[in-house]
């Protein structure tokens, strides 16, 4: 009786505290859940929680699926159109609900990214997903989920490629291409994830240990003050994105330092970032390793850039949520799943 | 939470004129210099506008950062127009002391970037400012969008009247504005300056985004609770929309018709603030009144 008394006259006072209340509960920091992973004859289902794609499109994605030895389940939003959308918030939400509580589907690739996921988040119902987890998979707009399963569930996800990029000819694809691809098999098979990469001359040095989350800058912004809001304290952090003017980047990564994300980090990872072009004559005069370390200077943990994560050929296929050590040195850059 | 408002201004003060964001050519801010004049105000030009900048800001952080601040320190300066917006004031704004300007608040004045800062002073120093034209507007005349920024300072009560639009929900409200730029009030959710909007009328406008964008940055700022309990919306121009490839299926108006659905509300479509000539003045942390009707939209300031 006391206690609830307490707590009745706490909440309006936290709530009076901050404007930005709901993005600032406590966080959960009880361990991340690995859902079970896949063996041969398992059951990948394939949906469009975002973006429209056609069946057609996603025949390389099953190609490489059944070689893997999955059995593929064909969502009703795989050909589906709803303008930009793989059908309508209904449709869409009631694919992925499905494929969420279905027992015998063991992991959900999506079929693409683009935008809607936000526009469902809050009506899918994640109880039975909760009780029985299952890999989600994707990048971009799928970065909603991501944050969303890490921050409200505490069950890992995989960022990863897409169907959409499964190369239609896997005998003239590149190496990047096919390792990247790989990578996804990997993941979902349980082999433990190490990835090497170059360094870069601008990259702060050292060694963290941290739980890795991060994924689309752009969404990860547009999910400040929501109930999918990541906290990023003692973890490890990536970042890419596509399409985006310098300034506008300078300006996100402000977001992140301004609302509490960048200060207690184990470690930074800068992916892969498509710059629109400046107007000429306004030129924004900063590049993209400018923008970061300005934005960190005076933290000490490591920070790196060119990881092969983002939109392009070189995107691996991470855990989100698994702990990682971040090894940034001079000569080489590692990132290995603890 | 009580709002200060600064002194309203009288012939022969003075208003400073920067450029905390991005660069401005002075040639463009002539004509609002010289009708400052002939308002009887006495201009102070800060040397960020048409500054030797070589890069897209008008200056270094620094030197719009302490330019800035020794306007709004500066007991002489009565009220701070801005030249432009663009971009930069967020890389600022962390850097500015408010102490001198808490004790003597101005007027400042000025849109788009610049919502960063009508929200910060709001938030953190519970202080009124000018949602309004800036420097380059006055380039199109002296029309009622300019006057009714000089009336504003002035300290003049503003009734503005616009056309109904289809999608409005009528009602009848008093409460404290706050809003601005879309982008930017999404922008700053989670940082220390982020807005209230709890029981508030929140204005709204937007330029040159894609339309997906914007449907992402209304569920950004639903799903922060920033939504469901206005007093009142006021959605203005969004002026300059881009579309996908693929057509998203709606325009901004129906996106917004949408997501204000479960609301009660009064909507107000297609009022007079935004990027294009149509910027009315509009008191930040005020009272205002806000009437929709079947026939018109009021907004007359209490």
């Amino acid at each position: 009786m006391k206690r609830k008394h307490f707590l009745s006259s706490f909440i309006p006072l936290a709530a009076s505290l901050g404007a930005v209340a709901r993005g600032k509960t406590p966080p959960d920091d009880s361990p991340v859940v690995k859902p079970p992973y896949l063996k041969a004859g398992d059951t990948v289902g394939i949906c469009c929680p975002a973006g429209f794609i056609t069946t057609e499109d996603i025949q390389p994605a099953l190609v490489k699926l059944k070689e893997w030895g999955f059995n593929a389940r064909i969502g009703e939003t795989v050909g589906k159109k709803d303008f930009t959308y793989g059908g309508t918030d209904d449709e869409r939400l009631n694919d992925l609900q499905q494929m969420l509580d279905d027992k015998s589907i063991k992991a959900i690739l999506f079929a693409r990214g683009g935008y809607g996921g936000v526009r469902i988040i809050d009506r899918l119902n994640f109880k039975k997903f909760d009780r029985d987890p299952k890999w989600i998979i994707g990048f971009s707009d799928a970065t909603v989920f991501h944050s969303h399963i890490n921050e409200k569930y505490r069950v890992a996800t995989i960022h990863s490629k897409m169907c959409n990029s499964f190369p239609s000819d896997w005998n003239t694809a590149e190496p990047a291409q096919k390792e990247t691809i790989e990578s996804i098999n990997k993941c979902l098979k349980g082999e433990r994830m190490k990835y090497l990469f170059t360094p870069n001359e601008k990259n702060k040095t050292g060694i963290a240990v941290g739980e890795l989350v991060g994924g689309n800058l752009k969404t990860l912004e547009s999910l400040a003050g929501s109930a999918s809001d990541i906290h990023t304290k003692d973890k490890i952090l990536f970042v890419e994105d596509t399409g985006e003017y310098l300034y506008s980047i300078d300006r996100m990564f402000w977001n992140l330092k301004r609302s509490g994300k960048l200060d207690k980090l184990k470690g930074l990872i800068v992916g892969g970032f498509k710059i629109k072009a400046d107007t000429p004559g306004e030129e924004f005069g900063k590049t993209i390793e400018d923008i970061v370390l300005e934005k960190v200077a005076g933290y000490s943990y490591p920070v790196c850039f060119d990881f092969p994560v983002g939109h392009q050929k070189n995107n691996f296929a991470l855990k989100c949520g698994a702990m990682h050590t971040l090894g940034v040195h001079l000569n080489e850059c590692r990132l290995t799943e603890v | 939470m009580i709002i200060k408002i600064p002194p309203y201004l009288k012939k022969g003060d003075t208003i400073g004129i920067t450029c905390p964001a991005g660069y401005m050519d002075a040639t463009k801010a002539q004509t609002c210099i010289t009708t400052l004049q002939s308002w009887g105000f006495d201009v102070m030009v800060g040397k960020t506008l048409g500054s030797k900048s070589k890069n897209y800001f008008s200056g270094t952080d620094e030197e719009r950062a302490d330019e800035l601040q020794a306007m709004l320190d500066d007991e002489n300066i009565n009220a701070i127009l801005f030249g432009r917006g663009g971009y930069g004031m967020g890389r600022i704004i962390d850097r500015l002391d408010f102490t001198k300007f808490k004790k003597k608040p101005k007027w400042v004045i000025g849109f788009s970037d610049i919502t960063i800062l009508h929200a910060h002073l709001y938030t953190r120093i519970k202080t009124a400012s000018l949602h309004a034209p800036m420097a380059a507007a006055f380039n199109e005349g002296e029309n009622e969008f300019i006057q009714s920024l000089h009336k504003a300072m002035l300290g003049k009560k503003a009734k503005y009247n616009c056309a109904a639009h289809a999608f409005n929900k009528p009602g009848n409200i008093t409460a404290e504005l706050v809003g601005g730029n879309l982008s930017l009030l999404a922008h700053i959710i989670g940082t220390p300056s982020d807005i209230n909007t709890k029981n508030k009328i929140l204005f709204i406008e937007d330029i040159g985004e894609q339309i997906y964008n914007t449907d992402r940055m209304l569920y950004q700022l639903k799903r922060s609770g920033k939504l469901e309990n206005l007093a009142g919306l006021i959605v203005g121009g969004f002026t300059d929309m881009k579309d996908t490839e693929r057509p998203f299926g709606k325009n901004i108006y129906e996106v917004i018709e949408e997501i204000t659905a479960p609301y009660n509300y009064p909507v107000a479509f297609g009022f007079p603030v935004s990027h294009g000539k149509e910027n009315y003045a509009l008191k930040i942390g005020v009272n205002y009144t806000l009437k929709v009707s079947k026939t018109k939209t009021q907004l007359s300031e209490v």
